[in-house]
């Protein structure tokens, strides 16, 4: 049987998810050679056209170029994988999506309201197209990572993170800054995944990972930090550090003074 | 004169029982790790310990299930697998609180009666427990769930009477245990009576929070449509954290991993939560308890409910301590029974 061939594709973002791939130092070589590798920007310079088995794509869609890329990606792909979030929620990009257009933050930017190279409003990949999964994480984990390739080459789904990082948390003994210290951490929110590395050293999570999905409580965690003596405005930036293009379902809560 | 099944310790002698306990297993006691926690950590001696602690957050069921761990590697090429070991070495949990101790009993019944857990049952057995008597706060009513005192389920139990412990006897290896340490141990004073009198007497008094339990199953059977599901529901969090720190919760999650050769790989347990999302969904998509009210129902029901005559809950307050939300459980049962508006 012929290796799958396997793409893993940047749009606009730090390429950090790739990054992350490199990383996987122990397992790399072992990796990569379970696969025949088409695309892989930050490893290697060899490109070939065709079918893909297998297509990884990080970054937003933050170009008419990219959104092209996607699209032809998209096209010739079996399965398609958004990796971390950027592709899936549209990450730091899109913070201020809702709040300021693309003309104004082009104005404030660069001196232009139109017109500065082929610039769209920055919108994760889902927007677009459809995707098969989604590894989270900004940037993603190399364990959840490499557990997703080896679910896949196995037959089977990536495995996914249907909790909050509370939960890691608690499975860790890590005391609550919540509970302790009034931190507005978002760790209830965010999917875990990270093994609550930021609660691990005392500090609240900043939602990297994105939220649980089909979370229903957005509306309770604003609740308990604006009775915690947070302001609207410090949660709205909270929440958008990372989730800003959930829009109306995730910052719903905000309506209300 | 039969040999009395209670003995005193002065404060001053329990180092060195503590010291002499290092032959029995490795300690661990409960230690502050944080401004609000506590843990069972592993200690040299029991000075390392807070022995007048109210909770850890974790309760020392983690020492019999653990919160995350593997429980077999497999092969398939070589069609084998190997399973993990239960035990490393004998434990001895050190100052376990009588509320912990009744909910480690029905613990041992759910894991040890119809099947046999082999984990919790090897690691029960290598392990001695030697409770301790408490203060209250203001999260505690085990004394409304009459959990406030340990008939069974440890080796030695020590009453704080002052400047020493009024020791009371659980187990034949308890019993083996003074024996051993017979030099340590005294015969009981008219004056130690009257010291755990007392001590008994303020410990009781000095619990602010109850929960009238009579009854309190059939009303909440009868509450299934009661608004407070909807009201509490909304300030959830459906972080889990409530089951997480239960002592008596015992859902646990399995997955499967294959390794990238395709060949071996490892099947993992950790402890699961009724309040996360997942926990209802079924094949096909259907979840039974898609909301955060049907879960916190299901949770309130579940923890109210009898088992083996007592509640499914044993009034530790760590719920309501650990709740980021500060959902009080004892106040949404005082809603349900009509105590509170």
């Amino acid at each position: 049987m012929s290796k799958p061939k396997l793409g893993i594709f940047s749009l606009t973002g730090c390429g950090g998810d790739q990054l992350q791939i490199l990383n996987m130092e122990d397992q790399l070589l072992d990796l990569v050679s379970r696969f025949d590798i088409v695309d892989f920007q930050e490893g290697s310079s060899r490109k070939v056209d065709g079918d893909i088995d297998i297509a990884f794509v990080e970054g937003t869609v933050s170009t008419e170029h990219d959104l092209k890329k996607l699209k032809e990606i998209r096209a010739r792909s079996n399965v398609l994988i958004a990796l971390g979030n950027c592709a899936i929620e549209g990450c730091i990009q899109s913070m201020r999506n809702g709040e300021t257009t693309l003309s104004e933050r082009l104005k404030d930017v660069y001196g232009v309201e139109e017109g500065f190279f082929d610039a769209k409003l920055s919108k994760p990949i889902t927007e677009y197209v459809d995707v098969e999964f989604s590894i989270p994480g900004c940037p993603v984990e190399k364990e959840e990572t490499l557990r997703g390739i080896t679910s896949l080459l196995h037959g089977d789904s990536p495995p996914y993170y249907s909790y909050p990082v509370c939960v890691e948390c608690k499975l860790n003994e890590y005391p609550c800054v919540i509970v302790e210290e009034g931190k507005p951490c978002l760790g209830p929110l965010i999917r875990a995944g990270c093994n609550a590395r930021c609660p691990s050293l005392g500090l609240d999570c900043i939602g990297c990972r994105g939220p649980v999905e089909g979370a229903e409580n957005f509306a309770a965690e604003y609740q308990m930090l604006l009775d915690k003596g947070y302001t609207k405005q410090d949660i709205m930036n909270r929440l958008r550090v990372f989730c800003g293009e959930l829009g109306d379902d995730f910052l719903g809560g905000g309506d209300d003074e | 004169m039969t040999e009395s099944l209670y003995k005193v310790i002065t404060k001053e002698e329990l180092s060195q029982f503590g010291y002499a306990l290092r032959e029995t297993g490795t300690i661990y006691a409960p230690v502050k790790t944080s401004k609000e926690s506590h843990s069972f950590k592993q200690v040299d001696t029991l000075t390392e310990a807070d022995l007048e602690y109210h909770r850890t957050m974790i309760p020392p069921k983690k020492f019999f299930i653990s919160p995350k761990e593997t429980i077999f590697t497999f092969n398939k090429e070589k069609e084998e697998y190997n399973e993990t070991p239960a035990v490393n070495e004998p434990l001895v949990l050190f100052g376990v609180h009588p509320c912990d101790i009744n909910a480690l009993n029905l613990l041992a019944k759910v894991y040890l009666e119809s099947f046999t857990d082999k984990y919790y049952s090897e690691r029960r057995e290598n392990t001695t427990i030697i409770g301790i008597s408490c203060t209250p706060d203001e999260y505690c009513f085990c004394k409304s769930t009459g959990t406030d005192y340990a008939r069974e389920g440890f080796e030695l139990f020590l009453h704080d009477i002052g400047d020493r412990y009024l020791v009371r006897v659980g187990s034949l290896k308890g019993y083996n245990l003074l024996q051993k340490h017979a030099s340590l141990f005294r015969e009981v004073t008219e004056e130690d009576l009257s010291l755990y009198r007392q001590a008994e007497k303020k410990r009781l008094a000095s619990f602010t929070k109850s929960l009238e339990m009579s009854g309190l199953q059939d009303m909440l059977d009868m509450s299934y449509n009661s608004p407070i599901w909807e009201e509490y529901g909304e300030k959830c969090l459906c972080c889990g954290s409530c089951n997480l720190v239960c002592p008596r919760c015992r859902c646990y999650d399995v997955q499967d991993y294959i390794d990238l050769n395709l060949n071996t790989g490892q099947r993992e347990r950790k402890w699961y939560s009724c309040m996360l999302k997942e926990h209802g969904l079924v094949a096909g998509g259907h979840n039974f308890r898609a909301t955060s009210a049907e879960r916190l129902r299901n949770r309130v029901n579940c923890k109210g409910s009898l088992k083996e005559d007592m509640t499914n809950c044993v009034g530790c307050g760590r719920c309501s301590a650990y709740c980021p939300a500060g959902i009080d459980y004892v106040e949404i049962l005082q809603k349900i029974r009509g105590d509170i508006e």
